[in-house]
């Protein structure tokens, strides 16, 4: 299938990532890469092409649908069937050896089999240990991986692992533009003539990196150099010392491609934009101290303060400037408000104009809140369970999910691992009797399948829209936030539910869906007034999860209560705090996990929506702590 | 298995975007394919299973478990590529085009292939065994409640549908295989979205509701009858209008690559992309590949400014999405406006 590439030169602009291409196939050891960008930008088109740029090397698949012993290598089952010895058969790391190793939507592969992968080739072996068989053999290959954030992004301890990063867009130019069509409905028309066009240049192309490899031999590293590579991560708050040495490989191959065999200081501030973009980490905390002492007095010039460090980095012009912070952390002083006020007079104005009642309003949503991930103490999940989304890894009873490995069953066999089997028989079939089959199978050979999926969760979103927190921006951020767990869960599959509390009623707002979309919507036309009742809507919460409990108990069900605690109407002559705390306790002896949000920002704390936390066994957070623990998120740039 | 009776396309009322939308895909697999939303009973189902009649006949090398298309060597599967010597001593066979179904249920390794067991057991040697996506190579793939799909069988469905190439990496077998097929899913809103990377697969979408016009809900009532009460006589009865498709299908598939396009029209569907500011190239180039065949099905030698027109209604609404929760709702009539004044 090699003649019907689409060629690497005719690809219309795009030079960022041609060129960082060309710095892997050059340099294996600049640690791989990896390139984000949106759907339908070349991502997998740049790559494929590369094939061709480094014949007699390949590019090696890692589809998403391999198993362990594919990936690692296991028994060779036709050579134990015929001599009955057992022999190491290469799996794709050994097939992958100085190859490039080529992984397409990297951030949906297994996480464990990503990092094993990329810590194989750091460590220089893969070392085997499966079906009877130990082996260890060398591995040196490229990594290069594309994704779409879109679909969730790589925690930072993966992200690190890459050498490389580089971000792709779509083209803006117009003229590029119809090139792009143009060129594209000439290869679908007759690839052939299409190919034969570009054949001289990617003979060139090819040249170049054979050239550049021998070239690679020869290029030093000057201690000026490493100065100066030690210098760049310094200043990028880069963790370890990978970040130096992806830095000056990737400058060795950039002298290597221009023809040098030195390295001049701008390929070094080339290499830092490929190295460094994904792994700047926050500052440390003497600094963050100052900036928000500066922040409680002058929050904008404090934006402008954390502009300029990402500057003497080199990446301020990759960096959103930092969003604003949506509630400032002084005990709701009024100072603040009037500032939000101020910030947000144009909102207000909108908001005014389709005011629903004189006490009712609809706070916009902070798209710009951040908030740190939320940790929900789950464990692994250990019961069965069934389901499909991709928050929490959970093994499954049914013949589902992704077959990981095989395993010794441990009652009766249900779900044959097939090979696993096989390769369990195959060395002894020389001893056993013949049955008219190559392969006499017995018990003992027998081995189950394991297999994983991600079940998403159930979130029911328990939002206090009374009147207390329609106040002061409050129910801005409370958006925000909720917008935020929103998007989370768009991304990992779960499924939403939204109930708020207001106006001394109940409102199921949005029965549990997995249609996140309509969250999003009810969220955004959530109106706020009225009190507060704080028991009924615990109760009501309660009643949803039993539910959707019976229906499908595969879900893991989480309950976020966002509430500023201000209960104050409840049916009958009962106390409103100590029936929501009442209720509370219900939640918890349901085994429901829960999350408390407290909204509480005003001088007085009550602290109610913290008593109703320790009753539920939730965490709780302020929204306060929250936004004051708002970090520079380095990579938010491929969150977007 | 005997096949049971299959309702006329050209029976279903109305819905005349979706039929549209099939058919195009029909005479240009290239364009990727389609997703029909819409509630239930909105004869999506129908309307994909009755496309099958009106498949045209194809050539594929013979015996090829891929339906390899002996003509075109570049997309030429391992067997294929081994075998051939010259076109003159390639052995061809005429197949019709397929519907492949990929149930909801389907799991992973009867997707994507897997180790023959049988053939493991009865010769102690290794051998792939086709799943769907072999089946679907040249042909349409059908997922019914596309959105319900598991995710991990969606990861290998893009993984294929990114390049046309199945890779199977599992179960001790290692093989690779051309997969390049016509994607055709249905859902059902309600029921929950579907993943961006997998909605920008589709080239085109359409969304059906049920006819309004209460004369024409008795005509859908009074089809649906007399197909129930003697199919054979029902389907007869539209076997003229049938052939008259498929012959038109089959026109249209030899027309369209000598369909032209203008320069300043290519402009124009690249500026209203970057205009609407959708992800990526896929857009222009679908609105493009769409109004070519939409050209050649309306016999246009050259590619009208209608045609684009009709092309980007098809092409451009779920794309519009930038974000997962951004407001992705496009304005026809802005995008009209700014054709026309463009063009």
């Amino acid at each position: 299938m090699l003649h019907s590439i689409y060629p690497f030169t005719a690809v219309v602009g795009q030079s960022q990532a041609k060129r960082v291409i060309l710095i892997a196939l050059v340099n294996p050891r600049v640690g791989g890469l990896l390139i984000g960008g949106r759907k339908g930008s070349a991502k997998t088109t740049l790559v494929r092409a590369a094939q061709e740029l480094i014949a007699p090397r390949k590019i090696i698949d890692l589809p998403l649908n391999v198993t362990e012993d594919m990936l690692f290598g296991s028994i060779d089952i036709e050579y134990a069937v015929s001599k009955g010895e057992r022999r190491f058969l290469q799996g794709i790391l050994g097939r992958a050896n100085d190859n490039v190793l080529y992984i397409d939507e990297a951030n949906l592969l297994r996480q464990e089999l990503l990092t094993a992968v990329l810590d194989a080739n750091t460590a220089g072996f893969n070392h085997v240990e499966r079906d009877g068989i130990s082996f260890t053999h060398e591995v040196n290959y490229t990594v290069i991986g594309t994704m779409n954030p879109e679909e969730g992004i790589l925690p930072g301890h993966i992200l690190d692992r890459f050498g490389m990063y580089v971000d792709v867009q779509g083209e803006a130019e117009i003229a590029n533009r119809v090139e792009i069509i143009k060129r594209a409905l000439a290869y679908g028309k007759d690839i052939a003539k299409f190919r034969k066009q570009y054949a001289e240049s990617i003979v060139e192309l090819h040249e170049l990196v054979n050239v550049s490899r021998e070239t690679l031999k020869q290029v030093e590293v000057t201690e000026a150099m490493m100065q100066l590579a030690a210098q760049m991560c310094a200043q990028a708050f880069c963790a370890g010392h990978r970040a130096e040495i992806y830095l000056l490989e990737a400058a060795r191959a950039i002298a290597a491609l221009e023809k040098r065999t030195y390295i001049l200081p701008k390929d070094m501030q080339e290499a830092a934009v490929y190295v460094l973009a994904h792994r700047m980490r926050t500052p440390p905390e003497t600094q963050e101290m100052e900036q928000e002492q500066q922040q409680n007095e002058e929050p904008e010039e404090n934006q402008e303060q954390e502009q300029n460090q990402g500057e003497a980095s080199e990446q301020s012009d990759e960096l959103p400037p930092p969003p604003p912070l949506p509630d400032n952390e002084d005990d709701g002083s009024d100072e603040n408000s009037d500032e939000n006020n101020e910030q947000d007079e144009k909102q207000e104005e909108e908001q005014n104009s389709n005011q629903l009642a004189p006490e009712e309003q609809i706070a916009d949503i902070d798209r710009t809140f951040k908030i740190p991930k939320l940790i929900l103490d789950m464990g692994k999940n250990t019961t069965l369970r069934r389901g499909s989304g991709k928050r929490s890894t959970t093994k499954t009873d049914l013949k589902q999910g992704r077959y990981v490995r095989a395993e010794l069953p441990k009652a009766k066999v249900e779900d044959l691992a097939f090979d696993a089997t096989i390769r369990a028989a195959a060395p002894y079939q020389r001893m056993r009797e013949a049955n008219g089959c190559a392969l006499n199978i017995q018990k003992e050979d027998l081995r189950q399948k394991v297999r994983e999926k991600r079940i998403g969760n159930t979130f029911l979103f328990a939002v206090d829209a009374s009147g207390s927190m329609g106040a002061r921006e409050r129910m801005r951020a409370v958006k925000g936030a909720i917008f935020y767990m929103l998007q989370d869960a768009y991304q990992k599959r779960d499924r939403v539910g939204m109930v708020a509390f207001r106006r001394q009623k109940v409102e199921v707002l949005l029965p549990i869906t997995r249609s996140v979309d309509l969250a999003q919507k009810c969220l955004a036309e959530m109106p706020t007034g009225g009190k507060t009742p704080l028991a009924d809507g615990l109760a009501i919460a309660l009643l949803t999860l039993a539910r959707i409990n019976k229906k499908d108990s595969e879900l893991e069900p989480i309950l976020v209560l966002v509430t500023d605690g201000r209960a104050n109407v409840v049916e009958g002559n009962e106390d409103p705090v100590a029936s929501a705390i009442k209720m509370a306790e219900k939640i918890r002896k349901a085994k429901i996990t829960s999350v408390v949000i407290d909204t509480e920002n005003d001088f007085i704390k009550l602290g109610v929506a913290k008593k109703v936390a320790q009753a539920m066994g939730a965490s709780y957070y302020s929204l306060n702590q929250l936004s004051k623990e708002q970090i520079l998120r380095i990579v938010r740039n491929l969150g977007e | 298995m005997k096949r049971t009776a299959v309702y006329p396309f050209t029976a279903i009322v109305g819905q005349e975007d979706m039929k549209m939308a099939l058919i195009l895909n029909v005479i240009n697999p290239a364009l990727g394919g389609v997703l029909i939303k819409g509630e239930k009973g909105t004869a999506k189902s129908t309307a994909v299973r009755a496309l099958a009649e009106l498949l045209p006949a194809m050539q594929a090398v013979h015996g090829c478990r891929f339906n390899c298309d002996p003509h075109n060597h570049n997309l030429f599967c391992d067997d294929c590529a081994k075998n051939y010597v010259s076109d003159a001593v390639c052995h061809i066979e005429d197949v019709k085009m397929r519907v492949v179904e990929l149930p909801v249920s389907a799991t992973e390794d009867r997707v994507v292939g897997t180790l023959d067991i049988e053939h493991a057991i009865k010769h102690g040697e290794k051998k792939f065994e086709a799943g769907i996506l072999a089946q679907a190579n040249r042909n349409i793939l059908y997922v019914d409640e596309i959105n319900l799909l598991d995710d991990h069988v969606v990861d290998v469905l893009l993984d294929a549908a990114a390049m046309g190439i199945n890779t199977v990496e599992r179960e001790g077998v290692s093989y690779s295989h051309p997969a390049r097929f016509v994607l055709v899913g249905t859902m059902n809103p309600e029921e929950g979205d579907i993943r961006p990377q997998l909605l920008d697969r589709f080239g085109l979408s359409v969304v059906v509701t049920g006819e309004h016009d209460p004369s024409q809900r008795v005509e859908v009532i009074k089809r649906r009858l007399a197909y129930e009460d003697n199919a054979d006589d029902f389907i007869a009865g539209y076997q003229e209008e049938q052939q008259a498709l498929a012959d038109k299908i089959m026109q249209a598939r030899e027309a369209l690559p000598n369909v032209t396009i203008s320069d300043e029209l290519l402009e124009t569907v690249a500026k209203l992309a970057v205009e609407l500011g959708v992800d990526g190239h896929r857009a222009d180039i679908t609105v493009i590949k769409t109004a070519l065949t939409l050209a050649a099905f309306n016999e246009h030698q050259e590619v009208e400014l209608s045609d684009v027109k009709v092309a980007a209604k098809l092409v451009l609404p779920h794309r519009m999405r930038r974000r997962p929760f951004e407001e992705g709702q496009l304005d026809w009539n802005k995008v009209v406006a700014f054709l026309e004044q463009e063009a």
